[in-house]
């Protein structure tokens, strides 16, 4: 029993990185119902970035210069690949583009930081704490927080603030949104700012657990990917229990199964909620108008 | 005072409107009315920016509006309500009421008392007021119809164009737009009315066009339009 706790625990902090990532998607698919399949290039660049300034900053200053960081590269992508896209009507165009910027800046990021994985110096102490014989990690308990925390934060932008509010009347309906007054698209490059910020950020929580490269970040985004298909794409709540679903389902898998087995049942997962559920688990029906 | 000059506009390949010429004078209230189809949505829509308007031009005080972007049109002043409400169905009926004031809460049109507006919008609208923390989405239609004009008048526009406010709505709820448009109009707000039930509509207008497949066919003062033989005959049916 010990073991399957433990293994849950460090289930959720991955899967809280996942949630992290898909928030992430769904803020871009909001506004303008396309995504960054750049996202996981985004964490990747953010932490190297990180990498390079905790010497000078130390962990905790660096994260503030990071998220600038992040908000910057979302709007560039916005701007290079996506409103490009929606301007000329494309219905796809934003796919290849935003996939093309993320392997250049995969590129520029293996030119710069070189091709191997660095370690990232831990900013809290290695020794984790034990909980009714359960061992967590400081730096797991930094994830989990640090991936809620972001996500209330931009929840109470949305909410509170008049350009969050922007946000969501974009969200809602674009045209009406434009009468009232708001530029929606800046709106657009502000939720991928928001996003590619959300990125970059996990890729600071999750490099002191695992090694900070140029494609550290591949796999994560594809993974959230499935999160944010597994929990909806418009259902912020969706992508919580469906990063924790994916997370829990792979330490499991790799414990009782075989690791060579892990990404498995988050695949068989999202195959099956495509085939039964095609909005997401807790994503809302939406009949599209041809 | 909104004047248009030979406005042309359409969508994609398929001209609607070909040079509309008219007037909407400062503190009147101007309606344009015509059978489905005759461009009356799509004049509204080539105001307010949603649609790019091909030739022609819109001046707002003497200002050249054509061409720009519907939220460059809202920060000049002109309020669009539009066909189908069109609230946002996810924010409280008060969010939607600010979202209405957003050029003002942004520097681009003078602030004013916002909360004063907003506290005018539900004496002009109580059952809003009942409903302020409610999701818009949960509102019925006639109480968005009341939500999406109390949201455009928070703008404080030069002008306020409204698409249809009663469609779809109950007799009932009808006479209330009816009443309300009416205390607007009272209250020197400038209007551009499109209306389904035309006699209703010349019945609070200052002065009316007649629109037909994009042109306009008659024009004058709403009264005499009103008991106008071929106007009645051809556009007023049943109503």
């Amino acid at each position: 029993m010990t073991i399957f706790l433990q293994l849950v625990a460090s289930g959720v902090a991955v899967g809280m990185i996942y949630a992290a990532i898909a928030f992430g998607y769904q803020l871009t698919f909001a506004t303008s119902k396309t995504l960054n399949f750049g996202q996981g290039e985004a964490l990747a660049m953010g932490a190297l970035f990180g990498l390079t300034l905790v010497p000078f900053t130390g962990y905790w200053l660096m994260i503030p210069l990071v998220l600038v960081f992040g908000f910057g590269l979302g709007a560039v992508v916005e701007r290079l690949g996506v409103r490009p896209a929606i301007a000329i009507k494309s219905e796809y165009g934003w796919i290849m583009a935003t996939i093309a910027l993320g392997i250049i800046f995969k590129n520029v990021a293996e030119n710069v930081w070189g091709r191997d994985d660095l370690p990232f110096p831990s900013p809290l102490p290695d020794v984790p704490y034990e909980i009714g014989g359960v061992r967590i990690l400081p730096m797991e308990m930094l994830i989990v927080a640090g991936a809620l925390l972001m996500m209330l934060a931009v929840e109470v932008f949305n909410r509170k603030s008049i350009w969050g509010k922007a946000v969501v009347a974009t969200s809602n309906d674009i045209d009406a949104a434009g009468l009232m007054g708001i530029n929606t698209k800046r709106v657009i490059t502000l939720s991928y700012s928001i996003s590619a910020m959300t990125a970059a950020f996990a890729g600071v929580l999750v490099a002191p657990v695992t090694l900070t490269g140029a494609t550290m970040g591949s796999v994560l985004a594809l993974k959230a990917f499935a999160v944010a298909i597994i929990g909806g794409l418009e259902s912020g709540l969706g992508v919580i229990v469906g990063g924790l679903i994916l997370g829990v389902a792979e330490t499991l898998t790799g414990f009782y199964i075989s690791t060579g087995y892990k990404d498995v049942p988050g695949l068989i997962l999202l195959l099956v909620v495509l085939s039964i559920r095609p909005v997401g688990l807790f994503g809302k029906a939406v009949i599209k108008k041809v | 005072m909104l004047e248009v000059q030979g406005l042309h506009a359409g969508y994609g390949l398929v001209e609607v409107l070909h040079g509309l010429t008219f007037q909407v004078p400062k503190g009147q209230v101007v309606t344009l009315i015509g059978s489905n189809g005759a461009g009356k949505t799509t004049t509204m829509r080539a105001l307010s920016g949603m649609i790019r308007p091909r030739s022609g031009t819109i001046r707002l005080n003497g200002k050249d509006i054509a061409g720009l972007e519907s939220h460059d049109v809202a920060r000049e002043g002109l309020a669009h309500s539009p066909e189908g409400r069109r609230v946002f169905p996810t924010l409280s009926v008060e969010d939607n009421l600010t979202l209405g004031a957003f050029p003002r809460l942004t520097g681009s049109r003078p602030k004013g008392d916002i909360s004063a507006d907003r506290e005018r919008a539900f004496t002009l609208f109580p059952r809003l007021k009942e409903r302020r923390n409610q999701l818009a989405g949960t509102l019925s239609g006639g109480e968005q119809q009341m939500l999406a004009m109390g949201r455009a008048l928070m703008l404080k526009p030069e002008i306020l164009l409204l698409d249809e406010p009663s469609m779809g709505l109950a007799p009932k709820l009808v006479e209330e737009v009816f009443r309300i448009i009416r205390q607007l109009k009272e209250e020197k707000v400038t209007m551009l009315l499109v209306e389904q039930f035309a006699m209703a509509a010349l019945g609070v207008a200052d002065h009316a066009y007649v629109l037909e497949n994009g042109r306009i066919r008659f024009q004058g003062p709403a009264a005499q339009l009103k008991n106008d033989p071929a106007v009645k005959a051809a556009y007023l049916g049943g109503h």
